[in-house]
C-alpha cells in the first residue's frame, strides 16, 4: 500500500482536493468536531431508515427466542466453561436462548453494516473528493458501528427477559455487544471489500451460522474442542454463559471478545482508506471567484 | 498575462496507460475563466480516464493538472445517499467544502427550482430532481471550474433547460465550464470544442 493511501486519516489532516478554504474563522479543532458530528448524524439517520433491519429486530429476535423455548427441551447439557476450565451442567433451553440471541444479533448487525457500507462507498468517495477528511468519516463510521451494536445488544438483552430471567444480565449484554460489534465490523470489512451484494450477504450468513451453531453443545456435541476458541463468538458466548449460569466475572474474555472486532475494523479501515484515496492535483493559490449572481 | 486571464485549469502532457493500451497519449489543454469548453470523444477514447484525472480521482502516469480556484465535479450518474434528504446532503457537503453558510447553495436550489423537495428523502425523488441535486453539490462551493461528465444523460427536458440557464449564468460570472461527452448538442453555445482521439486532443473552434 502506498503511503498516500493513509494521508488524511488522522482527524484534522484533510486532503482537500477541491475546496477553496472558506471558513478561516473556525479553528481547525471545532471544524473537525463539526464534521464528525455531521457525518455521525447522517450515518445514524441512514441506519434508522433501514426499515428491513428494524423489522428483523422486532420480528426475528423474539421469534427466534420463542422457538427455542417451544422446541428445545430444558434438559441439562454439559457446557465447557473455559473461564474455570470445568464442564457446567446447564439448562439446554436457556443455553440455546443465549446462542440463538447471539446468532440473531450477529446476522442483523452484519447485514446492516455490510449493506450500508457497500452502498455508501461511491458517496464516501465523492465526499472525500469534495474535501471531507477521510479520517473523520472513518471515525464517524466506527462510532456509528459501536452505537448500533450497543442498541441492538441492549434490545436483544431486554427482549430475552420475556423468556428467561438470568442472574447476570450485564454480562449477557456484554456478550451480545461484543458479538454485535464483531459482526458489525465484519460487515463493514465486507462492505469495503466485496463488490456484489449477494456475496456479502452469503458470507455474513455462513460465518454467523457456523460460528453460533458450533458454540452450542446441543447442535455440536463436541463443543469442547480447543479450535472453537478461535471463532468470533467464542468469547461472547463464554461471557454470556458466565452471566447466565455462574457468578464469575471473566473480564479477560471481554478483551478477547473485542480482539476479533478490532481486527475486522482495522482491516476494513485500511481498505476504506485505499478505496477512498484521492490522487490529488496541484492547486495554485487563487482567490475563489466572487459570489456568482444567480438572479435573473 | 494578467491574473484574470490565467487558466483555471491547465492539463500538461497527461499520459495514462492500462497494460499495453495507451489511453491518454499526451493530452494538453487549458481552460480560462468564463469559458464553456466541450470535449467530445467516442466510447473508449479515454474520456472517463481524462475526467477522473481532472477530478483528482486518478493519478496520471506522467503529466500534470494545475487548478486555480477549485473545481466542482458533477458525475454522470447522481452520486447521492438515498436515505438522506436534500437538506441533509447540502449540510453534509457544506461540511466537506468547509463553507460558512448555505446561502449560495440556497440560491442554486432556487435557480434549479427544487426548493419544495428540501425535506424529501433522495430515495423518493424523481431522476430529474436527483440530477439537480447532483449538480448543486458540484457547484455549491463556488468553484472556478465546473467539470461535467455526460451531463445530458438522465436529464429530463426541464432539467436540461435549467441546466443551460445555469451554465450560461456561470460563464457570465467568470466560472469555466468543461463538458465531457460522447455527443454535444447545441454546439454553437460552446466557446471551444475539442476532440479526444487516439489519446490526444484535437482542437478547433465551433
Amino acid at each position: 500500500m502506498r503511503a498516500s493511501a493513509l494521508r488524511g486519516l488522522l482527524p484534522g489532516h484533510a486532503v482537500s482536493a477541491a475546496a477553496p478554504v472558506e471558513a478561516t474563522a473556525a479553528t481547525s479543532g471545532t471544524r473537525v468536531a463539526g464534521r464528525y458530528r455531521t457525518a455521525l448524524k447522517a450515518l445514524l439517520i441512514e441506519q434508522g431508515r433501514n426499515h428491513t433491519a428494524l423489522l428483523l429486530l422486532v420480528g426475528f429476535v423474539p421469534l427466534w427466542y420463542g422457538l427455542m423455548v417451544v422446541l428445545v427441551p430444558a434438559d441439562a447439557v454439559a457446557f465447557r466453561f473455559r473461564v474455570t476450565g470445568q464442564f457446567l451442567q446447564v439448562n439446554g433451553q436457556q443455553l440455546s436462548l443465549i446462542t440463538a440471541g447471539l446468532n440473531a444479533i450477529t446476522l442483523i448487525v452484519g447485514f446492516v453494516l455490510f449493506s450500508a457500507t457497500r452502498r455508501g462507498m461511491a458517496f464516501d468517495r465523492r465526499l472525500a473528493l469534495a474535501g471531507y477528511p477521510r479520517g473523520t468519516l472513518l471515525w464517524a463510521k466506527l462510532t456509528a458501528l459501536t452505537l448500533v451494536s450497543a442498541a441492538v445488544a441492549l434490545y436483544a438483552s431486554v427482549v430475552l427477559l420475556a423468556f428467561w430471567r438470568p442472574g447476570g444480565l450485564l454480562l449477557i449484554f456484554a456478550g451480545c455487544f461484543c458479538a454485535a460489534l464483531t459482526y458489525g465490523a465484519f460487515g463493514f470489512l465486507l462492505g469495503v471489500l466485496v463488490r456484489g451484494e449477494l456475496e456479502g450477504f452469503f458470507l455474513v450468513i455462513m460465518l454467523s451460522l457456523m460460528d453460533a451453531f458450533l458454540q452450542n453443545p446441543i447442535g455440536n456435541p463436541a463443543a469442547n474442542k480447543d479450535l472453537l476458541a478461535y471463532f468470533p463468538t467464542f468469547a461472547p458466548t463464554q461471557l454470556a454463559v458466565a452471566g447466565g449460569f455462574t457468578s464469575a466475572f471473566p473480564d479477560r474474555y471481554i478483551g478477547l471478545a473485542l480482539a476479533w472486532a478490532a481486527a475486522f475494523a482495522l482491516l476494513g479501515s485500511l481498505i476504506f482508506a485505499v478505496r477512498t484515496r484521492i490522487a490529488g492535483r496541484r492547486t495554485a493559490n487563487a482567490r475563489p471567484p466572487a459570489a456568482i449572481n444567480l438572479g435573473g | 498575462m494578467t491574473a484574470a486571464t490565467e487558466p483555471v485549469l491547465e492539463a500538461r502532457d497527461l499520459r495514462r496507460t492500462y497494460g499495453r493500451h495507451k489511453v491518454l497519449n499526451g493530452v494538453s489543454f487549458a481552460v480560462r475563466p468564463g469559458e464553456l469548453v466541450g470535449i467530445v470523444g467516442e466510447n473508449g477514447a479515454g474520456k472517463s480516464t481524462l475526467l477522473k484525472i481532472l477530478a483528482g480521482e486518478l493519478r496520471p502516469d506522467t503529466g500534470d493538472v494545475l487548478l486555480r480556484g477549485g473545481a466542482g465535479y458533477c458525475p454522470q450518474l447522481p452520486v447521492l445517499n438515498e436515505a438522506l434528504s436534500v437538506q441533509q446532503h447540502l449540510d453534509y457537503f457544506a461540511a466537506a467544502y468547509a463553507l460558512h453558510d448555505l446561502s449560495y447553495a440556497d440560491a442554486l436550489v432556487q435557480k434549479l427550482a427544487f426548493s419544495q423537495y428540501r425535506a424529501a428523502r433522495v430515495g423518493a425523488l424523481s431522476g430529474g430532481t436527483r440530477q439537480k441535486l447532483n449538480l448543486t453539490l458540484a457547484l455549491m462551493h463556488r468553484p472556478g471550474l465546473l467539470l461535467l461528465d455526460e451531463p445530458y444523460q438522465g436529464f429530463d427536458w426541464e432539467t436540461y433547460l435549467r441546466f443551460w440557464d445555469l451554465a450560461l449564468d456561470c460563464r457570465a460570472q467568470g466560472v469555466a465550464v468543461l463538458v465531457i461527452s460522447h455527443l454535444l448538442f447545441e454546439r454553437e453555445r460552446f466557446d471551444r470544442i475539442a476532440h479526444l482521439r487516439g489519446g490526444r486532443i484535437e482542437e478547433y473552434r465551433p
